[in-house]
């Protein structure tokens, strides 16, 4: 195109004089439309800025290029405001699940564009159903973001069409050659910045002082985190990574970091805003239910560290990454703290009321489901844990603390040797609640049930049990068969020393040899004893009912043949004598009876069956 | 008295169980104990007593203050943390005093966010200056020249009212007919600094840090209510003195009274200081005020000043006229230029605030809740 001669480009920019008349206000340049404008307007502009480096420089160019840089730094948002209206980002989805059903959107209007994903082939089933963009007719928000497919990588948008670009850079050229580059740089970031904030709205971004969170019950924090989660991937890898786009578009080549500085006065204060809400969970009182959730957040902060890396990639953006890393790291250690905090919980849970029954106690529930969940996460927690616990009263000199000899589980993790320590910390805490039960019996029972429900919780997880070990395991199955028979010997020796030979045979003379007196002491005694042990240990609770057939069969396999062969040997002494029925009172049959009454956890009458009435 | 013990790498009870390397006979270590809390209490009222009484506010002024401030904790930390035994400081009345503390910790991290987010606000305000500079520098200073450093002033004077005003964000302008020459405000129309939380106000937030902070009586003010008491003045009268300089969400109300103690030795220099603030900030606060920031109240006033240059300008201008505005507008320019050296660096110490109380508050909570072995546990 041929140079404009100096007049005519001043003319035309005087035209456009927004400040001197009102056709020059109602009217834009830069419609989209009649590209000859323009195109006329970048020309004269071009004109006056290569005659403010010749030698003399009249006033009138000089005014005139002020002028021109008024108009144009209108232009500029003018475009930037009529496209932005359109095009701010609305993340639904069509859902295929049938459980959602799907809000359905205008249409989009004509000047829609299209949407690129950044890589469109990348195997994602979510491609046709992944994120539209969704154009309302102005800038409110309109439906709520119900639902959207996560983002797993990069995926920018344009958001503006490329006519609207290739102006704004013709503009931002002139502007920048100008001098004026700090007024391009605020009304791009502020138009832009609204933008942000429009979508962050749309998506559900909430503004929540580090007070709020504070003051947020858990479960809430819960949900909140949940849509944070997904919120953040949709921010970082589309909202921001597309507005870096844009800036690159518009900016790239065009002064020195001009792209960068647009582009974090755009988004430093939304990511700001952004990441507090992470580092407000960061930051709350350690307790251990916040657990998994907090790895949960630290899992998705890892997996978007570095995209945040590619996107916050300037120097000018440094602080951003930084924070973000700060917020991983403290999320790490909080998730050390909390672990932590668990395992002084449990060895403290100081609860003295026995759980009636000797059954499962709620910690031992408790601990045990937690653990499994910790085996779930053990990718991250593997990472996260590096040291193992310091154990035993010979480190901390407190007799309140187990012993634990760190030696056996050297080619362990770290969190394996938690686990492991944490199962025996609740032993030792069960331990000590046993002994609040009066009934010995009763206590052994106890440890036995809870032993025998950590096994099995181990055994039945393929994970717990590569974690806990089978050189563990085996210990705690012995502890609980050893609980068992130490029941027994508690319960049952003393019923069956009642049917022992020694002191029922007087020596000497003619006699049958046997006291009659002494055996019917005996029998009486055996009855009353088995009768209280009876009532009792009805109402004695073993939950598994293979432990409980198992412990019944082993208290028959003892009882039953001691009272057959005493039965068999010395009824008949009795049978002569007054009233053998009050002494000789249960058959065998009784007693095999009896004993399927044990453990059940429901009371008997007061009296045993008698088969044989 | 417990054994000294083993510290276990990264085991939390560890760290609470190392012990100084001394002889803890009874008498000697209480009378150490003693010289500590005095100590620790003499040197606040030194480091107070060091801020220059002059350019009160200045970025730099605030930059030392944080430095002070981190002084101050980091001793507290040490002289009511360290080798403490953690059941002392769950023993009355300090079971009350720490959480007290430690919910002011938490109070003062939003300010810290609120004053970071203000700290963008100026740098917006910043940019405003640095282009009519840019403008007057100039020579010879045109009408073009002057057309455009007017609008940078005219929306710089504008965001300035607007970083005080307590509107609430309002929606981006929509109408662009109105096309004048705060054009640049009209797109920009919700404060920069408007972006906490909804309801969010920092003087409702001053003030609830103070309630409940008073000097401890009688036979409590030995011992370690003192310097707990000490430190929430410390931390507190910082936070105010952040707020009254940087915009930040809802100051209005911002209390100037200060329950502090004016004998006491400590307290003199925190006094002294604080009284001057709070003249300063009554002063401003009928008119409406942008923060008190030393840098930011000299921008506003060469921005006036400047405007009605503007205003009045005829090409080509008086010589004489040209000098003064001249000077003016170098003086403008340091600003920007403080402002542009100073800002983030300020705000990477306000972040470092963050850091260590955050880190501070881990550390009590731990041995609060190692000491409160007795009170059940959230299971």
């Amino acid at each position: 195109m041929e140079s404009l001669p100096l007049e005519t480009a001043e003319k035309i920019i005087l035209r456009w004089d927004s400040t001197a008349s009102e056709e020059a206000r109602e009217k834009m340049i830069f419609t989209g439309e009649h590209r000859e404008d323009a195109d006329l307007y970048l020309q004269a502009v071009d004109e006056i800025q290569r005659s403010l480096s010749s030698v003399a420089v009249s006033e009138k160019v000089n005014s005139a290029i002020q002028i021109a840089m008024a108009r144009l730094e209108d232009e500029f948002r003018n475009i930037l405001i009529s496209h932005t209206n359109n095009a701010s980002f609305d993340p639904t989805t069509e859902e295929e699940s049938h459980h959602h059903p799907h809000h359905h959107q205008d249409p989009p209007s004509s000047s829609s564009s299209p949407m690129h994903p950044h890589n469109a082939d990348d195997g994602e089933e979510v491609d046709k159903t992944s994120l539209l963009l969704r154009f309302d007719s102005d800038g409110a928000a309109s439906s709520a973001a119900s639902s959207y497919r996560s983002i797993s990588s990069i995926r920018e948008v344009d958001l503006l069409p490329s006519d609207a670009v290739y102006d704004l850079r013709c503009i931002a050229e002139r502007m920048v050659s100008s001098g004026y580059l700090r007024e391009c740089i605020q009304v791009y970031g502020s138009v832009r910045k609204s933008s942000v904030d429009a979508s962050f709205r749309k998506l559900g971004v909430e503004k929540l002082s580090i007070g709020d969170v504070q003051r947020l019950e858990w479960e809430q924090l819960e949900n909140k985190i949940r849509r944070w989660i997904r919120a953040a991937k949709v921010c970082v890898r589309t909202i921001f990574a597309s507005e870096k786009k844009l800036c690159e578009q518009i900016f790239d080549g065009v002064g020195t970091a001009i792209d960068d500085a647009c582009f974090m006065e755009t988004v430093k204060g939304p990511a700001i805003q952004l990441f507090n809400f992470a580092e407000a969970i960061s930051i709350s009182r350690r307790s251990p239910e916040k657990l998994f959730k907090i790895l949960d957040l630290h899992d998705a902060l890892t997996d978007l560290m570095p995209d945040i890396d590619v996107v916050f990639d300037s120097k000018s953006s440094e602080s951003i990454r930084v924070q973000a890393a700060e917020i991983l790291s403290r999320l790490g250690e909080a998730a050390r703290g909390i672990l932590s905090e668990f395992e002084n919980a449990v060895l403290r849970e100081p609860s003295r009321v026995p759980v009636p029954g000797g059954t499962i106690h709620p910690l031992t529930r408790y601990v045990m489901n937690y653990i499994s969940l910790i085996s779930d996460y053990k990718v991250t927690l593997n990472e996260l844990i590096v040291s193992k616990p310091s154990t035993g009263s010979r480190y901390s000199g407190d007799p309140g603390i187990p012993d634990m000899d760190l030696g056996e589980f050297e080619d362990k993790t770290p969190l394996d040797v938690h686990l492991i320590w944490i199962i025996v910390i609740l032993q030792f805490n069960l331990d000590g609640k046993s002994k609040h039960y009066k009934d010995a019996s009763l206590a052994h029972l106890f440890v036995m049930n809870n032993v025998h429900y950590i096994v099995q919780k181990v055994r039945g997880s393929p994970e717990l049990r590569e974690m806990i070990g089978d050189d563990y395991l085996k210990k705690l199955t012995g502890k609980f068969r050893q609980a068992a028979t130490s029941y027994q010997r508690a319960t049952w020796v003393r019923v069956l020393y009642c049917l022992r030979d020694e002191g029922l045979h007087v020596s000497g003379g003619f006699s049958s040899g046997v006291s009659k007196s002494a055996l019917r002491e005996r029998f009486k005694a055996f009855n009353g004893m088995f009768e209280e042990v009876h009532r009792t240990q009805a109402v004695w609770l073993i939950p598994d009912s293979q432990l409980r057939e198992e412990l019944r069969i082993s208290i028959s396999e003892k009882l039953i043949p001691a009272y057959r062969s005493f039965l068999g040997r010395f009824r008949s002494h009795l049978e002569s004598g007054r009233h053998p029925e009050n002494y000789i009172k249960y058959s065998v049959e009784d007693l095999e009876d009896a004993v399927l009454d044990f453990f059940e956890g429901i009371p008997v009458s007061q009296h045993l069956r008698r088969r044989s009435e | 008295m417990p054994a000294t013990t083993e510290s276990n790498q990264g085991s939390f009870l560890g760290r609470i169980s190392i012990r100084r390397n001394q002889v803890m006979s009874m008498d000697g270590s209480h009378d150490q104990e003693l010289e500590d809390l005095e100590l620790f209490q003499k040197h606040v009222g030194d480091r107070f007593s060091e801020l220059p009484a002059d350019d009160l506010l200045s970025i730099a002024w605030l930059r030392r203050l944080l430095d002070e401030f981190l002084c101050c904790e980091a001793e507290f930390k040490a002289v009511v943390l360290m080798g403490r035994d953690p059941s002392h400081l769950a023993k009355p009345p300090l079971d009350r005093l720490l959480p007290d503390l430690l919910d002011r910790v938490v109070k003062s991290l939003d300010v810290c966010n609120a004053v970071t987010l203000g700290l963008d606000a100026l740098k917006n305000l910043q940019r405003l200056a640095e282009i009519a500079v840019v403008a007057l520098h100039h020579s010879p200073l045109g009408d073009g020249q002057v057309r455009r450093a007017k609008k940078a002033l005219a929306a710089l004077l504008a965001a300035m009212l607007h970083e005080d005003a307590t509107a609430k964000a309002t929606e981006r302008s929509r109408s662009f007919g109105r096309r004048q020459g705060t054009a640049t405000a009209k797109a920009s129309p919700r404060s920069f600094s408007c972006t906490m939380a909804r309801n969010w106000s920092a003087s409702k937030q001053i003030h609830a840090m103070l309630s409940n902070l008073a000097a401890p009586r009688g036979n409590e003010s030995s011992g370690l209510a003192q310097p707990v008491y000490v430190m929430g003045s410390v931390l507190v009268f910082v936070m105010w003195a952040l707020v009254a300089a940087v915009p930040c969400q809802e100051r209005n109300g911002l209390g100037t009274h200060f329950p502090l103690p004016r004998q006491v030795g400590w307290a003199q220099p925190m006094v002294s200081l604080q009284e001057k603030i709070a003249e300063e900030w009554k002063k401003k606060e009928k008119k409406g005020t942008v923060g008190l920031l030393d840098e930011i109240q000299r921008m506003e006033k060469l921005g006036h000043s400047l405007v009605e240059f503007a205003d009045s300008f005829q090409f080509p201008a008086e010589a004489d006229r040209l000098e003064e505005v001249k000077k003016q507008v170098q003086e403008l320019s340091d600003i920007c230029t403080r402002m542009q050296d100073g800002l983030e660096p300020l705000q990477l110490q306000i972040r470092e605030v963050f850091h260590r109380i955050v880190r501070s508050r881990n550390e009590f909570l731990v041995v609060l809740d190692q000491a409160g072995k007795l009170s059940t546990p959230p299971l």
